[in-house]
């Protein structure tokens, strides 16, 4: 009885949280005719791949797509060394204001970037950044709760290897790189998700920052097609589904990896 | 398994890293010789096709010539084009933005704009209703380019087959909706309107009363930055808020706002109110299902012979280069403005259009394309959109304030003066924020 | 003596350099637009940035009479009521169904997991699709008849679901790693003296995810609060102003109506709610952390 409920319950709920991907595929084969049936259809009327060769057709396809994938990747490296080169000062180094200017940084915890957009566009405009990867990337580059995160991991790290290495010469970078990182594996591939995730559905803020098609992400273009007033919906549907389905496809490929990085991962603890 | 690729990983990064560097180094710089003319456009769809085409000709043919290009630039709706240029400094501007009535006031003050009466073009050939649009104190604003009326769309196919005509006044409206709407137990099935007033509808419903009447002073904000609203004490926004509320209350009105083309089309309401421009749209998706008619909209009274204000949009220019003059002028040519008048249902703002017989014997073939023209023609002259700040929250206010007066049943009064509110206040922050 | 300080020195130096790069970007991308809006919100300043005079709380003032602001005060608090518990409730249901590995459980946790990787974009606009109209595939589903997104309380409902599919895929992906790096041990021994499976469940394994559970309410929180990009594909505050929230609201009138009084106060009245949530998360926590 307890095991019926149980399927049942999940069973429910994984239709819900599948359906939108599901409908999205279904309607991405969509004629205009099917929308305008008296009554809404599961499935098409018949398969046809029109759709996506509208969606294909659109000038700026892959620079959507590249754009994307560049800006969040740039943020979840570039944002994750930031970040380790500041944990590892505090964590490492002896200096005079240390205190003062970790309290500063993991104040901005209390900022909320998103109440400044506009200030944050003005800045970044009287920089002459629109329509760059910097302008979309930039201030999204420092994470006050990823330094907190990588901080107490650093910190609980024994330091023998660090003052062992010293001794032998061997450079900051290296022991960050060969030994700090390695050791903090799990935080740092969660951190990286984490931020290239954020990134990659980020949408105000690149939508303010570019103007030229060939600058603006997928998030961005998806919304900008123009199918939709078109009346073109199975064009908007296919796009979505190209967009979406690699990384679907990464997701069930790496779903176990992610795991053993949150299970080991500060963001478990 | 991870740490094994850790070095690559690592290399990654640091190439990352440099890329990232790279980042910094802006794209090209506009050339002063500006060979490339940067048009932010909000043509979608069907329009945006037919623009598309007119830019493709411009840039294989004068273009070409010239060696002119121009780069067209889709922004989302008129409104978000100007979100665009009022976030944009001389170097991210446009040469040329396309825009609607929302956009003159902050146009009226910006330091960037190339006064349209300024540039070494002639607008004797234009509809003067269409200049005057965008006539301000300072001059000419903007050339219009993409020219458009209110008009009343309806189920030709059902009206007929009741005997019904198209309703004048919103009174015989009223008497007609439960005719031409459907009920099945309590829910509606098919309307007789759909759709919710705001702004661009309120400029012909409140303009046209009286022969001629204002939403705000200075003539619509025409002749400076508004300081009143006007349609609280002439009466006129209760006059069409009655009028309004008889009609909503025969049941038959949905108070839908979007995806009303959709309820159109799909035959779930006898009819809508929408712009001229959506005619070939509207058409395409009714597919055949039903005949498409269009007339000038149901007036709120007798006396409300006004007609309606030119709406649609016009082109907005940033500098006053000669090669955007060359593409202005480009695009209110009577030859561009004729393809695009019949891929839209837009009108032609050129005077030369309505001269060329090839329009003549379009409109001869497709007489629904020549409602608008002569609905725009037969309106008061003076009868001009309406200039406000903060233009996107007074649209939704109006819909949201008609809202509570048909499905909420609010006391017209009261909501007339939230109405007034909630423009004035807007009013008194722009002027408190914005001495000239 | 000498080589001492100088040593010190290096180490200062090269302590500075690896934090140069995320002070300059604090200063510059949070603390100074914080301290610019801050001393802009005392000040009536022109669309264009001109500052034309001292307005002491003038604005302050005059943004709580603001029609407008009210109602998207009362928007964001509505969703707010909506979104968290829902959020959490199904979130935690997901990950207690699949806590275990079962047969079958890697495509649950498939599913479960995928919305992280589908994008605000998409999902708004499939969510558009989804409800869309009287004759929308959802009403076909549940044999509704609900104008989903022209009336206003189911609109409000559209945009809280919305909110969960996209918060849904990564707060399950840490409850679920929370469930599982749970001491295995305390459970047996549990099971050896005979407490049942709901039991363990209430008692023991909830307990020790508590703080992981917390974590994602407040992730939601924090959410539900800034919420504006959904609102600008899924409903753009429509219909009737019915779910314009806070910060949508500081979208359109810092970018749309450039009225800058409104938009300076609002970035500082939304940092002041944010650093008073934050504060009682963090005193909650650590109350957690004495008592455990």
């Amino acid at each position: 009885m307890k095991n019926v409920l149980r399927l049942l319950l999940l069973t429910l709920l994984l239709i819900a949280i599948a359906f939108p991907v599901f409908y999205m595929v279904s309607t991405s084969f969509f004629s205009p005719a099917d929308y305008r049936a008296e009554v809404s259809r599961f499935l098409p009327s018949k398969f046809s791949f029109d759709n996506y060769r509208i969606a294909f057709g659109q000038r700026y396809f892959s620079n959507y797509l590249v754009n994307s994938i560049a800006t969040s990747l740039l943020t979840a490296f570039g944002r994750t060394m930031i970040v380790i080169m500041a944990a590892f000062a505090f964590s490492h180094l002896e200096f005079t204001g240390k205190k003062p200017l970790l309290i500063i940084l993991l104040a901005t915890l209390f900022v909320p970037q998103d109440a400044l957009i506009y200030q944050n566009y003005s800045t970044v405009a009287s920089l002459g950044l629109i329509d760059t990867y910097a302008a979309i990337v930039l201030p999204g580059l420092f994470s006050a709760s990823q330094l907190i995160l990588l901080y107490s991991a650093f910190s609980s790290l024994s330091r023998d290897y660090y003052d062992a290495g010293r001794i032998d010469g061997a450079k900051d970078i290296s022991y960050i790189f060969r030994i700090l990182i390695p050791l903090t594996q799990s935080i740092v591939i969660t951190i990286i998700l984490q931020s290239a995730v954020t990134a990659f559905n980020s949408y105000l803020w690149p939508l303010l920052v570019t103007n030229r098609p060939k600058a603006r992400t997928i998030q961005i273009a998806l919304s900008m097609m123009g199918f939709r007033e078109e009346g073109k919906l199975g064009a908007e549907a296919a796009s979505i589904v190209i967009v979406t389905t690699p990384f679907l496809v990464l997701l069930a490929l790496g779903r176990k990896k992610i795991n053993e990085a949150l299970l080991k991962g500060g963001l478990s603890e | 398994m991870i740490g094994g690729n850790m070095k690559k990983t690592l290399s990654i990064i640091a190439i990352l890293l440099m890329a990232a560097l790279s980042l910094f180094a802006n794209g090209q710089k506009e050339d002063n010789e500006k060979k490339t003319i940067v048009v932010w456009h909000c043509n979608t769809g069907v329009t945006g096709e037919a623009f598309d085409k007119i830019v493709e000709s411009f840039n294989n043919g004068i273009g070409k010539e010239y060696g002119i290009e121009i780069d067209a630039i889709y922004q989302g709706k008129a409104n978000d084009v100007l979100t665009k240029v009022k976030a944009s400094d001389e170097d991210s501007l446009p040469d040329i933005a396309q825009m609607d009535a929302t956009a003159a006031i902050d146009m009226n003050y910006s330091e960037y704009l190339a006064l349209a009466s300024d540039l070494p073009i002639s607008t004797d050939a234009f509809l003067d209703s269409a200049l005057s649009a965008y006539r301000s104190e300072k001059g000419l604003l903007a050339l219009p380019f993409n020219a458009s009326s209110l008009l009343f769309y309806y189920n030709k196919t059902l009206f007929d087959s009741l005997s019904l005509s198209v309703p004048k006044t919103l009174e015989e409206f009223a008497a007609i909706a439960p005719m031409l709407g459907q009920k099945s137990g309590d829910s509606v099935t098919r309307y007789a309107f759909a759709g919710v007033p705001t702004t661009y509808e309120l400029t012909t419903f409140i303009g046209s009363q009286n022969g001629l009447s204002y939403i705000v002073d200075n003539k619509n904000g025409h002749t400076g930055t508004p300081t009143e609203v006007l349609f609280g004490k002439e009466g006129t926004y209760k006059e069409f808020l009655t009028k309004w509320k008889a009609l909503y209350d025969t049941g038959y009105v949905g108070n839908i706002t979007s995806g009303v083309s959709t309820e159109f089309a799909s035959g779930r309401t006898a009819s809508m109110l929408a712009s001229s421009s959506n005619l070939t749209t509207v058409i395409s998706s009714v597919d055949g299902a039903f005949e498409v008619g269009v007339a000038p909209v149901p007036m709120v009274n007798e006396n409300a012979t006004g007609g309606t204000a030119i709406g649609g949009g016009g082109l907005f220019a940033f500098n006053d280069h000669d090669n955007t003059v060359a593409v202005l002028e480009y695009l209110t040519s009577a030859e561009v403005q004729r393809f695009w008048a019949e891929a839209t249902g837009y009108f032609p703002i050129n005077k030369g259009t309505y001269e060329s017989e090839e329009y003549l014997s379009f409109i001869e073939e497709n007489p629904l394309f020549n409602i608008a023209p002569e609905y725009a023609m037969s309106s008061n002259p003076l009868l001009t959109n309406v200039w406000l700040p903060s233009a996107y929250q007074i649209y939704y206010s109006f819909q949201a304030n008609i809202q509570k007066v048909t499905a909420e049943n609010m006391n017209i009064d009261d909501a007339i003066n939230e109405m007034v509110g909630v423009i004035e206040d807007a009013l008194d922050s722009y002027a408190e924020q914005n001495i000239n | 003596m000498l080589t001492l300080t100088y040593m010190k020195r290096k180490e200062n130096m090269k302590a500075y350099l690896f934090l140069l790069p995320s002070l300059a970007l604090a200063a510059t991308f949070l603390f100074y637009p914080l301290m610019k809006a801050f001393a802009s919100s005392f000040l009536t300043i022109s669309q264009s940035g001109k500052i034309l005079g001292f307005a002491g709380f003038k604005n302050y003032t005059k943004l709580f009479s603001d029609s407008g602001f009210r109602n998207a005060a009362l928007n964001t608090i509505k969703f707010i009521i909506f979104f968290v518990p829902l959020n959490t409730v199904l979130t935690l249901l997901a990950a207690t169904l699949t806590r275990k590995k079962r047969k079958g459980t890697a495509i649950a946790e498939f599913i479960f997991a995928s919305p992280i990787v589908i994008s605000l974009s998409a999902y708004a606009l499939i969510f558009k699709e989804m409800f869309r109209g009287r004759i929308s595939i959802i009403n076909r589903i549940f044999s509704s008849e609900i104008n989903w997104l022209s009336d206003k309380v189911p609109a409000m409902f559209v945009l809280v679901f919305l909110g969960v599919f996209l918060d849904f895929g990564l707060d399950y992906l840490l409850l679920t790693s929370a469930f599982r790096s749970t001491d295995k041990n305390i459970i047996d021994a549990a099971k050896i003296d005979g407490a049942d499976d709901r039991k363990i469940y209430f008692s023991i394994e909830l307990p020790l995810i508590k703080r992981m559970l917390s974590a994602t309410i407040f992730l939601a929180l924090k959410d539900a609060i800034m919420i504006s990009s959904p609102v600008i594909i899924l409903t753009e505050g429509g219909p009737f102003r019915s779910t314009e929230t806070i910060m949508f609201y500081y979208y359109i009138e810092a970018f749309k109506s450039g009225n800058r009084a409104v938009q300076n106060t609002l970035s500082v009245l939304m940092t002041l709610i944010f650093i008073l949530s934050m504060a009682i998360y963090s005193r909650r926590r650590s109350g957690n952390e004495k008592r455990t």
